[in-house]
């Protein structure tokens, strides 16, 4: 073999060196790379359309976002979670010390994966036009989940640093674009999502669950504009569910927990749903062979000795839980399944992952998406799905809209059919003194939120939409469940700084204020 | 460009036009000659050139005075030539011979033996594709004695070759197995700063499965005129080393073996009551009450040095016969080389075996160079010497109290809280081996047509099968890590590189003028392939705690492969002209063509021209006191394209998988993942380079002084890009940087050898300074790390807050303000650091940034002293690097005290009664006082090393005669024995392969003291 290459070459040589010097050397320079496809051979197919998609949802495994560092952002920071981590920096990043802005766990990582995946749905975006689809409908398909995860990437980029740079085109390396404001940067999500919403479908066939829905878009964009207090805007959106299309579509799973578990995946409640798996257990976090598909959340939000316990739960949630009991004058249910505390063996009969309670006093840890109802451990790898949007929020989100627009007599129903599910009392019976006071509801709806939310993401969202940490005086009252926040500065806080060889090196971006 | 291919198109057409055939059992060309080179009616005269050992002289010319007629020895000294008459006189001379004239008388068979001439100047040096006599050198080239550098204890040539010549920068080695760094005037490339390597003509690395013994010249071509010869490939310099012939004569056999010791530079670290004290002091100052500080273990006091590091050994054994007759020499020889490395199990092996031989038949000559080695290593897991400082004396080697998690020690958050990684667990949990076997050589042939027109081909064929594997057993070396089963990965491979060179060398004198010229065409072609597997819960024999590492075991299996290839194309000329050894004239071009880059930018030209002036020479000049002077100056490009086989083409990603539906089943997605430039093209250095070298006193002195200016435009680098282009998997390659660097070289070599103790002095130094002339993506600066880059300045400055003293009490702080009033470190506490607000905004953040020092050395210094006695002999090799600003990633790291890691034992802090400190107050958990990012672990990198000493005994030959031995030598040396420096880190001569970074000590490992004894003896 070794010798016939040689005599190829030497027999290549010596024509080369009598008369065919240049065509011999124009095809032997000519190297084809064997192992995958170039970008010019892609984008060709239908085929190629959905890969190119799929690797969209592949996002959802990097540790930047979804599989890791999000939820110490989301969870952690806010007021419901917190961290002991003996990993100081990354604990210093829960609590508003931020001193190395290209700390990769706490800022870059997650930054980074954002914009990995809003360079995959631009490439979809960018290269579609181009593909023949037998069925045009199926091209349109393919575009609105392109957009509808462009619009969600966009979403949570605007919640964490706010003004970032909109990109929406596939870029090359040395583009630097140009930085946007934040209204600039909801703009194009809610462009993106209602695109996305006229087309995508009211659900999906068993074998495509976990696409996006139509419900899923406006869900989102529904946040997106509570966000910037576009109630009536939002109230269209959420109408969807409530009277509109989807009406009696979506509904609350009878149990609670069913919600977190892998069991019950993709139910009536939820609208959309991170589907974590374990097929490729022990497989790497990026794009290399036999990836990773599971969610690495529940290893470090488990209890100290079980998990990594890099985040905790506040306690003020079980106190808070205490103070009302369910018609039957029990315990609120959802205390046992939001929480591990120290006295849910004496509340509800229940371990920590089959343990006597051995930790703190008032220490508490998130419970939901953790899987103690069949291990003792856990690892890197949970395949329970991730239910993002469920419809409990979508009835506390259209009660918040409908308390916002003054029609808070009308938004009781949709508290009440959430507190129905676990057995309590209508607001109006629990809570007497509310009456129509906007106020005052709108005090409850907060809490009402967290009990029926905690540990789910959405709450470093709603502090900044309720505007609880714009003033000195919220950020105390605040500061008052989470000590935390008695680092947090008004206007400095709200966002994240950029990393900081982003802005070193692009000179269109400029550091957040007071960064 | 058509001008230029159609030239060489011409060229190659006439010089092949002859009739051709093939020999086909070697596969060679053989060109029929047309030319007699014998007369008629003339007396045959043969015989043999020797020198004074009776080795036969190759290469000789043996010329009837007075005549045209010439001939030339063979390998193995021999001669044949036809004279006029009996009164004819030969006259014999060989560069680096005095020659000789010898009557012909009634002999028809000589036996000339020439003596070796003493100077330096007529030593010959391979330049590539031929050789030069060193004193007619137009362009810049050093020549190492091979013996320098097999005397020292090396794993590789590289690491053996620092300050042994000017503007030849090495760093590293230490680590078993591992490949120093090296530099030939200054930094040139972004991403990799090695030299092209040519052995026996192949281009190759001189890697550590090459046996520094088997050199037998060396030589580094250092300008872009010296080697433009090697054009897109020697941008960063040409080290060209051949290896060992034989000689003609009886069989001789040379044998050497050397035996050392290494030991390891230390931190000096706290013992448990220094470290407790130290830690609850830390804890109080942060405001914790005692029963929130640590509930250390007292009973543990562990020196995690002692149980990490040991006393490494060398083993070094060479055994080489050699010899040869009429018609051919040759040479084997057998390496063994064995490293017990100072961490604990590490090592390198390597078993080395070569064949070089020759012969020829008329004007037919033949000859390979093979050399057969495995290398194994016991690869290092992790970094040790970060370990060894982040684990606490509090915590044990071994803690039986978590058996789920194996038994070794580590960090706790209650009693111990570090992520350090014990050192001892994480070596004999994880277990990574490389094993290489490469079979290296080339087998050439050359057609002597006259004695002044040769062709030679040359096959080279270099191969490798790589075999890595990992393991990794069951149990913890951390705190916090996640709960994985014992893993098996391996991998195995096959790198190969194949080149055909065909030259034809013109060597021809006219009266005064003589021309050399070399053509010739190359193709290389590189091949790599692998597969790989990977297994988990790998078979346990719980019995007697073993496992079977193998892939038939385990579960989840999962495999890849990839193949890799490319081409380089090139046709080569080069023209010396000297006129009467005073007038020199070299000019030399390249055409390259490559794989690598873009079809556009697939070949590059890479001329250069040099000429010198021996003023010496003159009839004018008529200094007494100088041998020797000449003046020379050369420009020159060269280039680059030492990149990935495919960095010019986009790629599609196909590994992404999803799940989806009530299934969740599996499917796979593709998307490009890496962003790619598609115009790469080739990386060009321009240089300049002017110098003068002079031999004076007597031939004592020899002074060589250079100037360069070299500009490397296009640099193929991986310049950082926003993250918001949503590219991953690594920066893409690009054309971006164009850097200057400048510098001066100086050397001055003194021998005595005429008085009873000889001895000699030459000194080596070298001035570089470079400038960023551009970044490329149209950027004014970068900043990478702690560092910062700006058009015309110094690449990689340090750019960081700067400290500006402690606080004393609370009043400096409260006065500390800026213009506005407003107090700058309000947060701050009496004996917390107070930092600069450089733009005066009332705070400190990332605008406070500065250019604060350079990371690059002024200048650095080669000191080489030597001296023999009798039978003794002594030399040193010392080495100074001055002028640079370091980082000590060390302090940055022991000296925090926000974060637990071990401390060192001279810290001095801050407290309310000790306040005449630089040492700020120690707080755990606030990184304020500790931040990486200040200037406060800056420190003066300069240095002054002994690199080496010896002391040598040669035993006298009457006593070796006896026993039959021709030669015998012992010595006793050591390395790195001696440092005088004021850096505080563990070794000032430490290696960072970020350019950007190149100051940054963070842990590299250290330069060994190393004590050896070697005998070495010839029969």
């Amino acid at each position: 073999m070794i010798m016939k290459n040689i005599f190829n070459k030497i027999t290549c040589s010596v024509v080369a060196l009598t008369t065919l010097v240049a065509s011999c050397s124009k095809s032997e320079l000519d190297v084809p790379n064997p192992n995958t496809l170039t970008t010019k051979e892609f984008w060709k197919t239908e085929d190629d359309a959905q890969k190119g998609l799929n690797a969209v949802y592949t996002m959802f495994y990097k540790p930047g976002v979804w599989s890791r560092w999000i939820y110490f952002r989301l969870d952690l920071t806010s007021d419901e979670g917190f961290s002991q981590s003996p990993w100081l920096e990354l604990g210093d990043w829960t609590r508003f010390q931020y001193v190395n802005y290209n700390f990769w766990e706490g800022n870059v990582n997650t930054y980074n994966d954002v914009y990995k995946a809003i360079f995959r749905c631009n490439q979809v975006l960018d290269n579609i036009d181009a593909i023949p689809f037998a069925d045009p409908a199926k091209k349109d398909l393919v575009i609105a989940q392109a957009k509808y995860f462009r619009a969600f990437y966009y979403y949570y980029a605007a919640l964490l640093w706010e003004n970032v740079a909109l990109v929406t085109h596939v870029q090359k390396p040395d583009d630097l674009p140009q930085q946007n404001t934040l209204t600039e940067v909801w703009a194009q999500v809610e462009k993106d999502l209602t695109d996305a919403a006229a087309i995508l479908p009211k659900s999906w066939d068993n074998a495509n669950l976990g696409r996006p829905t139509k419900g899923a878009a406006l869900g989102y964009l529904a946040k997106t504009y509570m966000q910037q207090h576009k109630w009536n805007e939002a109230k269209t959106s959420l109408d969807y569910f409530i009277n509109g299309e989807a009406k009696g579509m979506y509904s609350l799973v009878p149990d609670f927990k069913n919600n977190f578990r892998d069991n019950n995946e993709n139910n009536t409640e939820s609208v959309f749903e991170i589907q974590f798996s374990d097929a490729n257990i022990g497989g790497p976090d990026n794009d290399a062979p036999n990836q990773g598909m599971g969610n690495n959340r529940a290893q470090f939000f488990a209890p100290r000795g079980i998990g990594w316990s890099d985040g905790q739960a506040r306690y003020w949630i079980v106190d808070e839980f205490k103070k009302e009991k369910t018609k039957d004058n029990k315990l609120d249910p959802r205390l046992e399944w939001t929480v591990f505390y120290k006295e849910i063996t004496a509340d509800f009969g229940d371990k920590v992952y089959g343990r006597n309670w051995e930790w703190g006093d008032k220490e508490a840890w998130f419970r939901k998406g953790q899987r103690d109802y069949y291990r003792t451990t856990e690892d890197y790898y949970s395949q329970v799905n991730n239910r993002l949007l469920r419809y409990a929020d979508i009835l506390l989100l259209y009660a918040e809209v409908q308390n916002e627009l003054g029609q808070t007599a009308d938004a009781y129903n949709y508290v009440d059919q959430v507190r129905a599910r676990v057995n309590l009392n209508t607001l109006e019976v629990a809570h007497p003194e509310i009456g129509t006071d906007k106020a005052k509801f709108k005090e409850r709806l907060k809490m009402e939120r967290a009990l029926e939310l905690y540990g789910e993401s959405v709450r470093w969202a709603d502090l900044k939409r309720w505007g609880d940490l714009d003033t000195q005086a919220g950020v105390d009252a605040v500061a008052q469940r989470d000590p935390d926040f008695k680092n947090f500065v008004v206007g400095k806080h709200i966002r994240l700084p950029l990393p900081q060889s982003e802005v070193d090196n692009n000179k269109n971006l400029k550091q957040n204020d007071h960064y | 460009m058509k001008v230029i291919k159609s030239f060489w198109k011409g060229l190659l057409c006439a010089s092949l036009s002859r009739p051709m055939r093939k020999a086909a059992m070697l596969g060679l060309i053989i060109i029929s000659s047309q030319i007699s080179i014998f007369a008629q009616n003339k007396i045959k005269v043969t015989g043999a050139v020797t020198d004074s050992t009776g080795r036969g002289v190759e290469n000789a010319t043996v010329s009837e005075k007075g005549t045209k007629t010439t001939a030339v020895t063979a390998a193995n000294g021999s001669f044949a030539i036809n004279v006029a008459s009996e009164n004819s006189v030969l006259v014999i001379s060989s560069v680096g011979y005095s020659s000789k004239e010898i009557k012909v008388g009634g002999l028809t068979n000589l036996h000339v033996q020439l003596q070796q001439m003493s100077s330096s100047l007529q030593d010959v040096v391979v330049v590539g594709y031929g050789s030069q006599k060193k004193a007619n050198l137009t362009g810049a080239v050093s020549v190492v004695r091979p013996e320098e550098i097999t005397k020292r204890q090396v794993t590789t040539v590289a690491e053996g070759l620092q300050g042994l010549a000017s503007g030849v920068n090495v760093r590293g080695g230490g680590q078993p197995g591992s490949e120093a760094v090296i530099q030939i005037r200054g930094l040139k490339s972004l991403s990799d700063s090695k030299p092209l390597y040519v052995i026996d003509g192949l281009i190759t690395t001189a890697n550590r499965d090459f046996n520094p013994d088997d050199i037998e010249s060396l030589q580094i071509l250092k300008d872009a005129s010296a080697a433009a010869i090697y054009g897109s490939r020697a941008a960063n310099g040409v080290i060209i080393i051949t290896t060992k012939k034989g000689k003609s004569g009886p069989m001789h056999i040379d044998a050497s073996a050397k035996m050392g010791v290494q030991t390891t530079p230390r931190y000096s670290l706290t013992k448990t009551p220094q470290f407790v004290s130290l830690n609850d002091s830390a804890y109080a100052n942060a405001g914790y009450t005692p029963d929130k500080w640590q509930k250390h273990n007292l009973s543990n006091n562990t020196d995690w040095q002692d149980a990490t590091f040991r006393t490494g050994s060398m083993q070094d054994y060479n055994v080489s016969f050699s010899g040869g007759g009429q018609g051919g020499t040759y040479l084997v020889s057998a390496n063994y080389f064995d490293n017990k490395g100072v961490v604990i199990s590490t090592g390198f092996k390597r078993l080395g075996l070569r064949v070089n031989s020759q012969g020829s038949k008329g004007i037919f000559s033949i000859g390979e160079n093979v050399a057969i080695t495995n290398a194994q290593s016991d690869e290092m897991s992790g970094n040790p010497y970060v370990d060894v400082v982040r684990m606490l004396p509090t915590i044990g080697v071994y803690d039986p109290s978590h058996p789920a998690k194996g038994p070794y020690g580590f960090g706790n958050p209650d009693s111990a809280n570090t992520f350090g990684t014990n050192p001892v667990a994480h070596t004999n949990l994880e277990d990574v081996n490389n094993e290489n076997f490469r079979v290296r050589g080339n087998i050439w042939s050359e057609l002597k047509f006259t004695p002044w027109l040769k062709y030679r081909l040359n096959l080279g064929y270099e191969t490798s099968n790589d075999h890595y594997k990992y393991f990794r057993k069951k149990g913890d070396w951390t705190l916090n890590q996640p709960d994985d089963p014992s893993i098996l990965n391996e991998n195995r491979a096959r790198w190969e590189t194949s080149l055909i060179e065909n030259t034809l060398n013109f060597n021809k004198s006219f009266g005064r003028h003589a021309i050399t010229a070399v053509v010739g065409q190359t193709y290389q072609h590189d091949h790599y392939e692998q597969i790989w597997g990977n297994k988990r819960n790998i078979l346990y024999n719980s019995s007697n705690g073993t496992y079977y590492p193998v892939l038939d075991q385990g579960n989840s299996p999962t495999t890849g492969g990839f193949t890799q290839d490319a081409v380089l194309l090139s046709y080569l000329g080069r023209l010396e002209y000297s006129y009467d050894d005073r007038y020199l004239l070299n000019a030399v071009i390249r055409r390259d063509g490559t794989s690598r880059l873009g079809p556009d930018y697939k070949w590059g030209d890479f001329p250069s021209v040099s000429a010198a002036w021996r003023i010496s020479k003159e009839k004018f000049f008529n200094i007494p006191w100088v041998n020797d002077l000449k003046v020379r100056a050369s420009y020159g490009t060269l280039g680059s394209s030492n990149i990935g086989y495919w960095d010019y083409i986009p790629l599609i990603n196909t590994n992404s998988t999803m799940v989806l539906g009530s299934g969740q089943t599996v499917q796979s997605g593709a998307t490009q993942v890496q962003l790619a430039n598609e115009n790469l093209k080739w990386e060009k250095l321009i240089q300049q380079n002017y110098g003068f070298d002079a031999t004076l006193f007597d031939y004592r002195l020899a002074v060589t002084a250079e100037y360069f200016i070299s500009k490397t435009q296009d640099v193929l680098s991986t310049m950082y890009i926003p993250r918001t282009t949503g590219n991953d998997g690594g920066f893409p390659r690009v054309n971006a940087v164009s850097l200057q660097n400048t510098g001066f070289e100086f050397s001055a070599t003194y021998r005595e050898n005429k008085s009873a103790v000889k001895y000699w002095a030459g000194v080596n130094l070298t001035f570089l300074k470079n400038k960023i002339l551009d970044l490329g993506y149209n950027r004014a600066e970068i900043i990478d790390g702690n560092t910062k880059s700006t058009v015309g300045e110094s690449l990689g400055m340090w750019y960081l807050y700067q400290t500006d003293g402690l606080f004393q009490n609370q009043s400096e702080i409260d006065n500390y303000k800026n213009k506005d009033g407003k107090v700058i470190q309000s947060g701050a506490k009496p004996g917390d650091i107070r930092f600069k607000d450089n733009n005066g905004d009332g705070q400190i953040s990332s605008d406070d940034r500065k250019v604060v020092a350079s990371p690059w050395p002024k200048w650095e210094m080669g000191l080489n002293l030597g001296a023999t006695y009798k039978n003794f002999e002594v030399t040193m090799n010392w080495f100074g690097s001055f002028g640079a600003t370091v980082y000590n990633g060390y302090h940055s790291v022991v000296d925090r005290f926000d974060d637990n890691s071990n401390y060192r034992t001279d810290v001095n802090p801050w407290t309310p009664t000790n306040t005449n400190t630089s040492f700020p107050r120690i707080v755990y958990a606030s990184n304020l006082n500790s931040r990486g990012d200040s200037d406060r672990w800056l420190e003066n990198g300069s240095f002054f090393r002994m690199k080496y000493v010896s002391i040598a005994y040669t035993i006298p030959s009457p006593l070796l005669k006896k026993i039959g031995f021709s030669n015998a030598q012992v010595s006793l040396s050591g390395q790195n024995l001696i440092t005088f420096t004021k850096y505080s880190g563990l070794d000032p001569e430490f290696v960072n392969t970020n350019i950007f970074q190149k100051g940054f000590d963070n842990f590299a490992f250290p330069n060994l003291k190393t004590y050896s004894l070697g005998i070495q003896f010839g029969f």
